[in-house]
């Protein structure tokens, strides 16, 4: 029952109750994707649906959101990671901030 | 504390030894430990204190972040969902 393509409920964590699929089988965990963010979890924390949808095994989060969006399911988006734009202070800087807050405490 | 409030069962009374003999000390009583409204488990991942020492804690740090977090259990928690899916596919 719990085989590629199968889509399931998650039972624990953060994301419980939201409609994952499974992308890969291996022992006793699976890796989702959907609604959830894409990762490894434990078979026990899945709840199997009727529904399947018809992906290979380890398909890209692409092809599995086009999959849910002809469901009308929605789909997990990460953020992307904002960088850091303050550069690296020089060391000459860095000693006279130092000295500054030294002489400030005083 | 004045003889009014010796016989108040709100406030807990701690017997300490003073120079005389002994004395009641009156202090106030933290709130209970949260349990699970549906099978009354304690639930973990609370924590204990007034409204004031609660608000004082950042939000992640009050319950479990998990839906139902801080009302039902874990264990409560995955029944209603079984439940909830199951009764989709009927």
């Amino acid at each position: 029952m719990l085989e590629v393509g199968r889509i399931c409920v998650k039972l624990a964590g953060r994301d419980a109750g939201k409609k994952a699929v499974i992308v890969d089988v291996q022992d006793n965990y699976a890796t989702i994707d959907g609604e959830v963010r894409r990762r490894k979890c434990n078979m026990f924390h899945l709840e199997p649906t009727s529904k399947t949808i018809e992906i290979k095994k380890n398909a890209s989060h692409s092809d599995i959101k086009s999959e849910f969006e002809k469901l009308g399911m929605k789909v997990f988006e990460s953020k992307p990671k904002e960088k850091k734009t303050q550069e690296k202070a020089v060391p000459a800087e860095k000693a006279k901030v130092q000295k500054e807050k030294t002489s400030r405490k005083k | 504390m004045g003889m009014i409030k010796a016989k108040s069962r709100t406030l807990r009374r701690n017997s300490i030894r003073v120079q005389t003999g002994l004395a009641n000390h009156y202090t106030r009583k933290k709130p209970r430990k949260a349990r699970c409204s549906v099978d009354g488990l304690l639930l973990p991942g609370v924590p204990r204190g007034n409204s004031v020492d609660i608000s004082r804690l950042p939000k992640s740090m009050r319950r479990p972040q998990r839906p139902y977090g801080g009302n039902l259990s874990s264990r409560a928690m995955r029944a209603l969902i079984i439940r909830k899916t199951r009764e989709a596919v009927e």
